[in-house]
């Protein structure tokens, strides 16, 4: 066999960063920018028999609907009946954006990781953002090919009357934006599970989610055909449109970004974006709340609003901040600082939720003063808020000091200190109200329930609980909190040194 | 100064030691071979070099810089091929490389100069087209070797690269690696079939439960230099039929006359003889005491056909060293 020596000079490192020849056509060199895994796997894509069969039974179910309505049409004399074959249409294409796109990704970023492709990828240097992005982009394609068959059929439907072109470009919008979220979050579920059972879980998860994400598509765009032209002057409605783009704008991107960092390897920083997200995310949440509640002339019920879902997110994604890894790459640790919350390490990720619970309680607290409402609504509400931040520290702290005092280092893991604190929260809102009915008192008794996560905070802005619950109550509960915060911090120090010094 | 350098290298996984300080050097243009049993840690060391894990303690040194500090300066010098080759379905095998190519950051005409000129010396060429799925286990192999070679890494980190190909692929890749040696590239060949490794590498490291139980080269490794008596084995057959016994009975009582004589062994239609020599033994020595041997049977009147000492290999080496435990 021949085996001719490669050039030295053609395989230099160095010629890896020379500019493409100016010669070259203008299509290779924008070609060169791409993401090579958009251009892999949109030639992949392309030859799957699973691309073909569906694109080929889309077109003559639009087709075969198409003839429908043509006979429709020379029947009657006047068709009403756009909307009916819109409907039928868009249910065309969204069993394959909602369902076959979504879970081509998944099954593509799945075989990566299983068969071993991935370590060769990011070995490359493109990095697990960019894979992801690549993967995300090259289904997106791929959809944009089957709508370029079915966007014809739709935009027919127009000519049939009974839907006006708004309807129509608002559906295909939002479904546009799903079919990204969609794909995002599968993608993204590939990440998930390493395991073998955890895959398999995952994977029927996966499936049912889909299933359910495609009747919802539908149902919406239902809902919307059918009263088309009559929500046109319904603030409602486009509020309603602007949240659901910012929830799955906003998860989209947090889901990436914690997507990217499970993928990373274990020498780069990869909490840094991930929890930059979750800053910019929660910041970015608080301002259009600010909006909306001067918009609704400080309105009491957006600021409580605010509050209650800030709270309730935070809790959520400050027990995976703080369920990270102990300690940190050497190759990071030179660079860090006490403050330098956003680098990889369980402490930081505790500490940054910290931060965030009592900031945003600080944001809402003061919009709850201001609001307009009475004054024992107000005070009322306060309390619960300030005991929501309370009782959030002390179930986070308690469940981090559980799992991380145990010797064993699988009841450390991110899973297992998640875990815990599911169990925990669950455990302090079920045990108190079912004792206080066993000692035959009311099952929201305030003193029972005064470590209860989620009765606790009602109680607190129970005005007839005053007195069994006063500010003393709260600023010992407060005090716990603390305290708990304060071992918790402690021992993950601790920990993360032991780490270190191994 | 040594392109590789690895110094009390220490993985942990929980309270199990998985490599346990390995220390050793790679010079530029040669090849080591990383011989264990299963779980000896050798997986585990090889995706540390190739900064796809941290060590627990320890220092790499790759060309002076630390994987451990800057992975990401040392990436772009390391080529791994892992024991999976990796390939795509719906791909063709100038495709599979062209994207590699481009996920290195190649562009324009350079990348497709490099892919052709890869695709040459993995003999891939003729192959441009065909589906990477569509070949052989020893195609597929040189597939993956033309991925790691695309962005002209200094150290190559192959993990069991022989693992399942059939002869004629084994002696291609040999060929193919003893080039890139050539051409000055370190290459680590983590394997665990030892003929193999004993063609193809300068100098050999064996491992076992993690630890790094000796280094040298293959030479070293055959004939170490031990203070006690070494010994060697023949293998003699007699051209008389395998029922004469009287024969065969002769031979042995004969052969264990003679003073470094062990042990006789009838083997079927050979004996096989244990011949001990004094410490240090030269290889002339040993032909010395052969011919002696040989020269007392023919002179007895045994009809000896064949006559041989059995070559000491590495699976002799690799079991003497290591005790068949796992990490």
């Amino acid at each position: 066999m021949s085996a001719p020596v490669i050039p030295a000079a053609e395989l230099a490192p160095s010629a890896q960063a020379t500019p493409p020849a100016p010669s070259e056509p203008w299509w290779a060199r924008w070609g060169d920018r791409l993401n090579p895994l958009v251009v892999k796997e949109v030639r992949q894509g392309l030859r799957t028999r699973v691309f073909w069969i569906c694109f080929a039974l889309m077109l003559l179910a639009c087709l075969a609907l198409s003839l429908v309505a043509y006979l429709d049409l020379r029947n009657s004399a006047v068709s009403q009946q756009g909307s009916s074959f819109f409907f039928a249409f868009f249910f065309c294409l969204a069993v394959v954006h909602f369902f076959i796109v979504p879970y081509s990704a998944y099954r593509s970023l799945a075989r990566e990781r299983e068969d071993e492709t991935w370590v060769l990828l990011v070995l490359t240097g493109l990095g697990p953002r960019r894979i992801l992005r690549g993967k995300v982009a090259s289904y997106l394609v791929q959809g944009a090919l089957y709508a370029s068959a079915a966007g014809p059929f739709l935009l027919f439907s127009y000519y049939l009357n009974g839907i006006d072109l708004f309807t129509i470009l608002l559906v295909l919008g939002l479904a546009a934006a799903w079919l990204v979220f969609v794909t995002m979050v599968a993608v993204c579920a590939a990440t998930l599970a390493d395991s073998r059972v955890g895959r398999a879980f995952v994977h029927f998860a996966l499936l049912g989610g889909l299933g359910i994400s495609l009747v919802t598509a539908l149902t919406s765009a239902y809902g919307m055909i059918e009263h088309t032209g009559r929500w046109m002057g319904d603030t409602e409605f486009f509020i309603g449109v602007g949240i659901c783009l910012w929830g799955m704008l906003s998860y989209g991107w947090l889901l990436f970004e914690a997507s990217a960092a499970r993928l990373a390897l274990p020498t780069e920083n990869y909490t840094l974006e991930p929890r930059r997200a979750v800053v910019l995310q929660s910041t970015l949440s608080l301002l259009v709340a600010l909006c909306a509640w001067q918009l609704k002339d400080q309105s009491f019920h957006a600021a409580s609003f605010t509050g209650v879902m800030g709270m309730v997110h935070l809790a959520g994604i400050g027990v995976i901040l703080a369920s990270d890894a102990d300690g940190q790459a050497r190759a990071l640790r030179a660079a860090t600082r006490p403050w330098s919350l956003y680098r990889p390490g369980a402490v930081r990720g505790f500490r940054l939720a910290l931060v965030l619970e009592a900031g945003w309680t600080a944001v809402c607290f003061v919009m709850v003063q201001a609001s307009v409402a009475a004054e024992s609504t107000l005070a009322g509400f306060s309390r619960a808020l300030v005991s929501m931040l309370f009782y959030s520290v002390l179930y986070l702290s308690v469940s981090l000091l559980l799992s991380r005092l145990v010797p064993q280092e699988r009841f450390s893991r991110s899973a297992s200190v998640r875990l815990v604190f599911f169990c925990v929260v669950a455990l302090g809102g079920a045990v108190p109200p079912v004792l206080a009915s066993l000692l035959d008192l009311s099952s929201d008794a305030p003193l029972f329930n005064v470590l209860n996560p989620f009765m606790g905070p009602v109680n607190f802005a129970e005005s007839r609980y005053r007195d069994a619950l006063p500010d003393s109550m709260l600023a010992c509960v407060g005090l716990l909190a603390v305290l708990a915060a304060f071992c918790a911090d402690r021992s993950l120090v601790q920990r993360e040194r032991r780490v270190h010094a191994s | 100064m040594s392109l590789l350098e690895v110094r009390g290298l220490c993985r942990d996984y929980g309270t199990l030691r998985a490599v346990d300080d390995v220390s050793f050097r790679l010079e530029a243009g040669s090849i080591l071979g990383f011989i264990g049993p299963n779980g000896a840690g050798k997986s585990t060391t090889l995706r540390i070099l190739a900064t796809l894990d941290v060590p627990t303690s320890g220092e790499v040194l790759l060309d002076g810089m630390s994987l451990v500090d800057a992975p990401d300066k040392a990436r772009p010098l390391i080529g791994y091929m892992p024991d999976r080759y990796g390939t795509y379905d719906d791909v063709t095998v100038a495709e599979f490389l062209d994207f590699f190519a481009r996920a290195y950051g190649l562009k324009g005409a350079q990348r497709t100069a490099r892919v052709a000129s890869v695709m040459e010396f993995t003999g891939l060429t003729p192959l441009a087209g065909r589906l990477t799925t569509a070949l052989s286990k020893g195609m597929r192999q040189r597939v993956a070797l033309g991925r790691t070679l695309l962005h002209d890494p200094r150290l190559l980190l192959l993990d069991e690269p022989a693992d399942g190909l059939d002869p004629r692929a084994r002696i291609e890749l040999r060929e193919l690696l003893r080039a890139l040696a050539d051409q000055g590239k370190a290459v680590i060949i983590s394997s665990h079939i030892l003929t193999e490794l004993a063609e193809i590498c300068d100098t050999c490291a064996i491992i076992e439960q993690g630890r790094l139980l000796t280094t040298g080269t293959v030479q070293d490794l055959l004939h170490p230099a031990t203070d006690a008596a070494a010994s060697v084995e023949l293998s003699l057959r007699l051209a008389v039929e395998r029922d004469a016994e009287a024969e065969w009975a002769r031979a042995e009582r004969l052969l264990l006359e003679q003073p470094r004589v062990m042990k006789v062994v009838r083997d079927g239609q050979a004996l096989r003889v244990r011949v001990e020599l004094a410490a240090r033994a030269s290889p002339t020595e040993l032909d010395a005491a052969c011919a002696v041997l040989l020269s007392t049977l023919v002179s007895a009147g045994l009809p000896v056909c064949a006559f041989s000492p059995r070559e000491r290999n590495l699976e002799d080496a690799f079991m003497t060293v290591t005790k068949g435990r796992v990490a």
